[in-house]
């Protein structure tokens, strides 16, 4: 226990952003899995019904029960971002440690490329992308995944031009080891925390872009939910109804809360 | 000299390739600007003419560079969806997109400098303690939902404006800048909370080195060394923070256009797309991207100011 | 003028609040120069600092008294403390590297203290600052005046924190370890410095250091101190000639003495196993293809040697003279070299300085030490494993350390482990650069002797890269002395040490305090 508090207090961080992730994540797993009602099906009786025991957190324009509605918004949006960061980490390691590790000039037209992509708002490229590819689920993941990779390069990549001259490096080199042993042996075991706590960053990042654009109404496209699309939707009830934006918009805040701690924290770690 | 002559080059590629990407993105969509035009009903004789017409038979980088030039001497192409020259469309919306970004560039330095420099100085009181668990949620709220949340508040409790109620700048340009007061707050709040942060820690991390020490030894009084020496070298992140930011800023105005309904770049770009406008939207795109890269330059010299070490080799 | 009596300092930051300095006496007359020695821990810097007036009130307490011309500091107000720091009372510290804000320039700090005391024109103020420059030595103070730290060398960068401190004729100077950061013989130069500003502007000087021979050559009385406490003081030569206490005597005894290690071999057989002919290395700053590449740094030029099978080769020089870049060029690790290198075995392996750097953290022993022979192959995992523990046990150490990550090792158990690792695949030559400096005292001599073990029941010749010369008179049976990427001189230990033909071989020598016997 003292242990536990010592370690507390040296990254709370850490701590406080671990709960609030796992407590949102189980209550919108528990919400997909155990709710009673359908998100989708309307009740005309309960249009706007205040929150109580049968409806937790009260019902939406269209009668519907607002906390299934949230979870399974939530988790429309953690998927996303999950397979967002999957994209952007898998291409950016790769890009990162070859440019990295070899340097040269691919390395110094990539990194030209990269600033060049970088030089774009996040959201304004998954725009390009999104009009290129037309909305939709799949293609807001595959539109913000291309988005996410010169990032996850660029992190990838110094951390690679930082190994690879390291003294355990250059003894595994003396001793014969191939480039490709060099840097997925020796380098990369090397990466992982960096690598991991901008990965939560980044998902982060991807769970605010996909609120964002389906905020737009350039994301998801109904009848999929998605916790932009209902605060976009609870934005016109503002006044009436400020309950609906409320709720959905400290959902947001807490997952966006959450993952930017426990990132900061596996950062102070790394 | 050289860093100067370096900094342009590689501003002029990092142009090329930002323009060269925009343009491949839009290549890649399917349909061209003849069936645009046509629609699906022309015979493909017809077509082709078009095709010919509009010079879309060319190689692919003379239509790049024909169109790169053409960009930059203001021909835009014409608007699918409207039909008049997309130049027209966007110049009288430029001033509306940069008043925002501006002015919460400029709210985010006024409020993050002073607060910074203070919770520093008083790190251990209770108040800069409840300053850092306030900052910590600020940079939680998603811009669009710190909007609809300012709009509630001071729009429709308090009334200190009124939503919906813009007011262009060529009709009243108080009233216009008064209008943008909280649409710029809301992008500026989240961001001038991280850059707080930065800046604090900054100043912390500097006081413990040892040309502060250096400093107070010389009889500076801890004002001095703060203004003088500490402040100088903790800047130097929070500028590079700041040049990293801007692109956010503008993507933080392009959401909350939406939610305040400011007739600017984001809204146009939003209808654009959605009607498949793409003149438009390629022109918006790279008309922003275009601001990023120049307000980096600026951004990468102040730098070079402000730290000696990078100047020279 | 100053006068400390009965000084306790407590830290009360912590959670226990801790005692650092205990019942401190010292007085320092006009003129005089006084040396406080202690190891790093035994609360010298905390009393100089405290005679600085630099302790933060807020953390520590302090008691006592610190009267300086008749004013107690320790009570002072501290807009009045103010006007005694840097005008009557200046500080130099250890770091030059970081004791200089770097953003501001050269002149800028130099004159700070005068600005900040004195009422002049800026006109005035250049003209004391370049003066002051002059006067500790600066080339070219003019230039000097607008350049920033970061294009000053440590040497340079000490001569500039002299100057600053100097600049309004303290009365006192407290040096805080002027010279640890720098290089033995920057270190001579900054210590003339301070004896010459001494005898002509009558600047008493406080002198902290942990290395009693300098203390020796510059104070005329010292202070010793252990664990916060006074344990001596006198007059230099009384404390150097008649130490009352054991720890004074064992920190005498401290200096170094130049002894071999028993079993250190000569080889007479003389059959080569390495042969550098006209070697030549430059290092070029390649920063990316669209920035211009810095001019090649010519950092080893023309060097010839043999070493022969079996010799410990010492390879000696400063901090920039070439000799870890010799050893990587050797090893073949870099690309712009020329001349001629011949090895007469397989190729030799490296261990590097830092311990800390050179294992894999992510691995366990184990798993690094059976490295080598995954990438050979042709091994079983029986095989491997049985190599990596028979090796463990040939460095000191048991097969507990095989499941063990580096992270849970001392800085000497790593340092066997790199040199269980670089015997793996049985070399013939280890090029080892700097094994042991970065360990503690007692370590270093464990480990090698454990050099001197390979060496002898292996076979194995070692070319040692270091800059300390009482090591490899420890070890080695000949050696090479490297200037600016040059040898300026090589032969055996006898010739080195003993009869030094090149002068900067005999400063080398003296500034080690090696007596010819």
């Amino acid at each position: 226990m003292e242990k536990f508090l010592f370690r507390f207090r040296k990254n709370p961080e850490l701590y406080i952003g671990a709960a609030i992730s796992a407590v949102m994540m189980l209550i919108i797993i528990a919400g997909v899995l155990f709710s009673p009602y359908d998100p989708d099906s309307m009740d005309a009786a309960s249009k706007f019904a205040s929150p109580s025991l049968k409806h937790l957190l009260g019902c939406d324009n269209f009668g519907r029960d607002l906390f299934s509605r949230l979870t399974l918004g939530g988790a429309t949006t953690l998927l996303i971002a999950f397979f967002t960061v999957l994209i952007g980490i898998t291409v950016g390691t790769l890009v990162g440690a070859f440019t990295g590790y070899y340097g040269g000039a691919v390395d110094e037209v990539l990194m030209r490329f990269n600033d060049a992509v970088l030089a774009f708002p996040s959201i304004l490229l998954a725009l390009v992308f999104i009009s290129v590819f037309g909305s939709g689920t799949w293609k807001v993941i595959i539109s913000l995944g291309i988005v996410f990779v010169p990032s996850f390069a660029r992190i990838v990549r110094s951390e690679f031009m930082r190994c690879k001259n390291l003294d355990y490096v250059r003894s595994a080199r003396l001793m014969g080891a191939k480039d490709i042993r060099i840097m997925f042996v020796h380098i990369f075991p090397n990466t992982v925390p960096v690598v991991l706590s901008s990965a939560v960053i980044g998902f982060n990042n991807a769970v605010l872009a996909e609120a964002g654009m389906s905020f737009l109404g350039i994301g998801v496209q109904p009848p999929a939910s998605s916790l932009g699309r209902m605060l976009s939707d609870a934005q016109a009830f503002l006044f009436s109804e400020p309950g609906y934006a409320v709720f959905t918009g400290v959902t947001i805040a807490l997952m966006v809360l959450g993952f930017s701690l426990l990132g900061d924290g596996l950062k102070k770690n790394a | 000299m050289k860093t100067a002559v370096r900094k342009a080059a590689a501003f002029i590629i990092t142009v090329l390739l930002v323009t060269l990407f925009v343009f491949i993105a839009f290549e890649l969509i399917p349909g061209d600007a003849a069936t645009a035009k046509l629609g699906t009903s022309a015979t493909p004789e017809a077509y082709e003419a078009l095709r010919e017409e509009l010079g879309l038979t060319r190689p692919f980088f003379v239509r790049y560079f024909s169109w790169l030039f053409s960009f930059f001497f203001g021909d835009m192409g014409t608007s699918y969806s409207y039909g008049v020259s997309v130049r027209s469309m966007l110049a009288s919306k430029l001033p509306i997109t940069l008043t925002l970004t501006l002015m919460s560039f400029v709210m985010i330095i006024i409020l993050s400098i002073p607060i910074g420099v203070l919770s520093s100085k008083y790190e251990d009181r209770a108040g800069a303690k409840a300053l850092d668990v306030l900052g910590q949620l600020t940079m939680s709220v998603p811009p669009f939902f710190l909007g609809i949340l300012i709009t509630y508040f001071f729009g429709m409790v308090l009334r200190l404006f009124t939503p919906g109620g813009f007011v262009s700048y060529d009709v009243n340009p108080v009233r216009f800048a008064a209008y943008l007061f909280f649409p710029s707050l809301a992008i500026a709040l989240p961001k001038a909370a991280m850059s707080i942060k930065l800046l604090k820690t900054s100043i912390l991390s500097e006081r413990k080195l040892d040309y502060v020490r250096t400093a107070y030894s010389r009889g500076n009084s801890s004002m001095d060394v703060m203004y003088k020496h500490v402040l100088k070298n903790a800047i130097i992140p929070v500028i590079t923070f700041l040049g990293m930011t801007l692109a956010d800023i503008v993507a933080g105005s392009l959401v909350i256009e939406q939610v305040f309904s400011i007739p600017g770049y984001g809204r146009l770009l939003i209808t654009s797309i959605s009607n498949r406008d793409y003149p438009v939207v390629q022109a918006i795109i790279a008309i922003i991207a275009m601001l990023v890269i120049i307000i980096n330059l600026i951004v990468d010299v102040l730098y070079q100011v402000m730290d000696p070490r990078l100047r020279g080799n | 003028m100053l006068d400390v009596t009965d000084l306790h300092i407590e830290i009360e930051d912590s959670l226990i609040p801790e005692t650092v300095v205990y019942d401190f006496d010292l007085t320092v007359g006009a003129g005089e120069i006084v040396g406080i020695v202690g190891e790093s821990g035994s609360g010298k810097s905390m009393s100089a600092l405290a005679i600085a007036g630099l302790l933060s009130r807020r953390d520590m307490k302090k008691h006592g008294s610190i009267t300086f011309e008749g004013n107690e500091l320790l009570t002072m107000n501290r807009s009045m403390l103010r006007r005694i720091q840097g005008d009557d009372i200046a500080v130099v510290f250890q770091e030059p590297m970081t004791s200089l804000n770097p953003v501001k320039t050269i002149g800028w700090q130099v004159e700070e203290a005068l600005r900040i005391h004195r009422d002049l024109s800026d006109e005035e103020l250049k003209r004391a600052a370049v003066k002051m420059l002059d006067d500790v030595e600066i080339p070219d103070p003019e230039g000097c005046y607008h350049k920033y730290p970061h294009e000053l060398s440590g040497g340079m960068r000490q001569r500039v924190m002299i100057a600053a401190a100097l600049i309004c004729d303290p009365k006192l100077l407290i040096a805080d370890e002027p010279t640890t950061a720098l290089d033995v013989t920057i270190q001579a130069q900054i210590i003339e410095l301070l004896k010459k500003i001494n005898r002509e502007k009558g600047t008493a000087i406080l002198f902290i250091s942990h290395d009693l021979s300098l203390v020796r050559t510059l104070c005329s009385r010292v202070v010793v101190m252990n664990k916060g406490r006074i344990v001596e003081s006198g007059p230099v030569e009384d404390v150097f000639a008649h130490p009352k206490e054991e720890y004074t005597r064992q920190l005498i005894g401290a200096i170094p003495k130049f002894e071999k290690i028993a079993g250190v071999t000569y080889h007479p057989d003389r059959k080569p196993i390495l042969e550098v002919s006209h070697v030549s290395a430059r290092y070029r700053k390649v920063t990316g293809y669209f920035r211009p590449n810095s001019k090649p740094k010519q950092v080893v030029s023309d060097v010839s040697f043999t070493m022969y099978e079996g010799e410990i080769m010492g390879l000696v020089g400063e901090s920039g003279s070439g000799k870890t870049t010799l050893g990587k060029t050797i090893l073949g690790m870099l690309d712009d070299t020329e001349g001629k290198i011949v090895h007469y075995s397989q190729m030799p392996q490296m261990i590097f300085q830092d311990p800390y750097g050179s294992l894999n953290p992510t691995k366990t022993v184990g798993r690094i030490l059976e490295e080598p022979l995954r990438i050979k192959g042709g091994y079983t995992a029986a095989e491997r494993l049985a190599m990596a523990k028979d090796m463990l046990g040939l460095v000191g150490l048991d097969e507990t350390y095989l499941k063990r990550k580096p992270n849970a090792l001392s800085g000497g158990q790593r340092q066997r482990v790199c040199i269980a690792l670089a015997l793996m695949l049985g070399p013939k030559l280890i090029i080892a650069d700097e094994p042991v400096s970065a360990l503690d005292v007692t370590v270093q001599e464990q480990v090698l002797n454990l050099l001197i073990k390979v060496n002898r029941e292996l076979g194995v010749a070692i070319l040692f890269i270091s800059h300390d010369l009482k090591v490899v008179y420890e070890l080695c049976s000949r050696m090479i002395v490297m200037k600016s990427g040059q040898i300026v001189e090589q032969g055996t230990d006898d010739e080195i040490y003993n009869n030094p033909r090149h002068p900067y071989t005999q400063q080398l020598l003296s500034s080690a305090g090696y007596v010819n016997r």
